[in-house]
């Protein structure tokens, strides 16, 4: 018998626990190789109001088990997303949330209002966490009230769900996410990527023309599972984990630290088929475990 | 330099000279992407030499080993231009999409002149298909002393694939020559945005998808970085 592996995040229902993570999955229309029935949702690419050009080559480094990267969320802004993209995603089977990014509350506020009521938006992920923006993205993420302002600003201009982001790079993630938890999101995602740097040993430089990058990959999971289990602790509301999930065990791990669904991204990257093999890998573990549905998976959860 | 054959039906029926395939094994995260060079029944080549871990294990691997291959991924060379004659001028590695692309323009009845440059002899690439070729090293050990770039004579087609600093050299000469870049790259499917080629207009497009080969004079050859520490295209 196929384990029911629907969940639920707040109000929205997902066939699946495997979303595919903003910034790896283009706007879904890229990768023609992915076997869609696994995956239950999508994040858009970060979008701005405004077209960005990104930053200068080299803008990718492999790095052990990781990668860094520093796209500085190129994108041809809100208005081309609307036209060319939302159209295709109505269509679709499955949820597709844009992930926003502004500059100040005030922007976010008015992409959301935007972007409310298109067709094919089916939510929003705030990134208050991007490492590779010169302003804004985790200057509001490691502050509790400019977190909960930008919060407070999306979700005053819509009804749908509102998913905030958190970067890692604070002392303590219970405060960032009861804050936007207050501030009326929906879900968080934990975590986004850890600022990193590597050195040209021939240029005696950093390999990144950004100087800096958001380390991803299987490098970062035990700390991104401790990072979400904090942040499933210290709020009520649904968590989803990322960070260095490449097969179904690893989504596991995030499942029983307390997470109600999970987000690949890097692993997409080196294989296009990586969330449908932990979607079924996960199908495939609670078979073998005798659970009829992921609900019934234990949960390592002590609530702070 | 190195050839390593493998079976790919798939990739080998479909390939066009200067795609690229993307290739994983047990290693390193990221796949590696390569050329095609040659593509025969089920089986395609493609040519490396080891610069890092990465390749040193790929080179290590035994007869009959798996590895998973990607493809074929970009947008390849434009043949059917109407040229009559073509100059396929490549440096070092840079050969790696030549011989696909001397079999689709004979095919077309193109007259094609192969012009190999290196640092020294011993890099040089012996590629021809009985064709007519140049040879030019910077230490003038073989051929002509000087660049590759120099010692091409002109044609209605001039194709190239090399180090960034040749192609931009390719550029001033012949601005509507077709050139195969080298970025560093990630996914190679058009998602992660990682392999960014700066744009004279403005802007970046994806090696993996809008190239990786573009029209000589439209990359911005000043911001592309042209030392990298693995030959990503060849």
């Amino acid at each position: 018998m196929t384990p029911n592996l629907s969940v639920d995040v707040g109000a929205l229902k997902l066939r699946g626990p495997v979303v595919a993570a903003s910034g790896t999955f283009g706007y879904g229309t890229e990768v023609p190789l992915l076997e869609r029935r696994a995956l239950a949702g999508m994040v858009s690419k970060g979008i701005f109001l405004r077209a960005r050009a990104g930053t200068a080559p080299p803008r990718i480094a492999e790095t052990p088990s990781g990668m860094l990267n520093a796209i500085g969320l190129q994108g041809p802004g809100v208005e081309a997303l609307i036209r060319d993209y939302a159209p295709k995603w109505a269509e679709w089977d499955l949820p597709v949330l844009v992930n926003l990014n502004g500059e100040s509350a005030s922007e976010y506020g008015e992409l959301t209002a935007r972007l409310d009521g298109v067709p094919g938006v089916a939510g929003f992920e705030i990134n208050i966490s991007c490492p590779n923006v010169e302003q804004g993205g985790m200057f509001f993420g490691n502050d509790p009230r400019a977190a909960a302002a930008v919060t407070d600003a999306v979700r005053k201009r819509t009804k749908l769900p509102v998913w905030v982001k958190l970067t890692p790079m604070v002392s303590d993630i219970g405060v960032i996410a009861r804050a936007v938890e207050g501030a009326g999101a929906d879900a968080l995602c934990a975590i986004n990527t850890f600022v990193g740097m590597s050195m040209d040993l021939n240029a005696y430089k950093p390999r990144l023309s950004f100087r800096t990058g958001g380390l991803s990959g299987p490098a970062i999971r035990p700390v991104a599972v401790h990072l979400a289990h904090q942040a499933a602790r210290a709020v009520r509301i649904p968590v989803i984990g990322i960070g260095g999930i490449a097969r179904a065990e690893d989504a596991l791990e995030f499942l029983i630290a307390g997470c109600t669904a999970v987000q690949v991204g890097t692993a997409t990257f080196v294989s296009p088929t990586a969330i449908a093999e932990v979607h079924d890998g996960i199908a495939a573990f609670l078979r073998a475990k005798g659970f009829g549905s992921l609900a019934d998976l234990p949960r390592y959860l002590l609530k702070d | 330099m190195f050839a390593i054959g493998m079976r790919a039906p798939e990739v080998a029926a479909a390939v066009r000279a200067g795609q690229f395939v993307n290739l994983g094994w047990a290693g390193p995260l990221l796949r590696r992407p390569f050329s095609v060079y040659r593509s025969h029944d089920d089986q395609i080549e493609v040519v490396l030499k080891a610069v890092g871990a990465g390749t040193s294990q790929l080179l290590a691997m035994e007869i009959g080993d798996r590895v998973s291959c990607l493809g074929p991924l970009g947008r390849g060379f434009d043949l059917s231009t109407g040229a009559r004659s073509a100059v396929l001028i490549s440096g070092g590695l840079g050969v790696a999409p030549m011989p696909l692309a001397a079999r689709d323009a004979k095919a077309a009845g193109v007259h094609v002149t192969w012009v190999h440059g290196a640092r020294t002899a011993t890099e040089l690439c012996a590629e021809s298909d009985g064709e007519e070729v140049v040879w030019a090293t910077d230490d003038g050990s073989q051929g002509v002393r000087g660049s590759a770039v120099d010692a091409a004579p002109d044609a209605g087609l001039v194709l190239a694939c090399g180090p960034n600093r040749m192609l931009a050299a390719v550029a001033e000469r012949w601005p509507d020559a077709q050139v195969a870049v080298e970025t560093y790259m990630g996914c190679g499917t058009g998602v992660c945005l990682g392999c960014a080629v700066p744009l004279k207009r403005g802007g970046y497009d994806r090696a993996c998808t809008e190239g990786p080969v573009y029209r000589a004079a439209d990359v911005d050859w000043e911001a592309l970085p042209s030392h990298l520490p693995y030959a990503v295209m060849a």
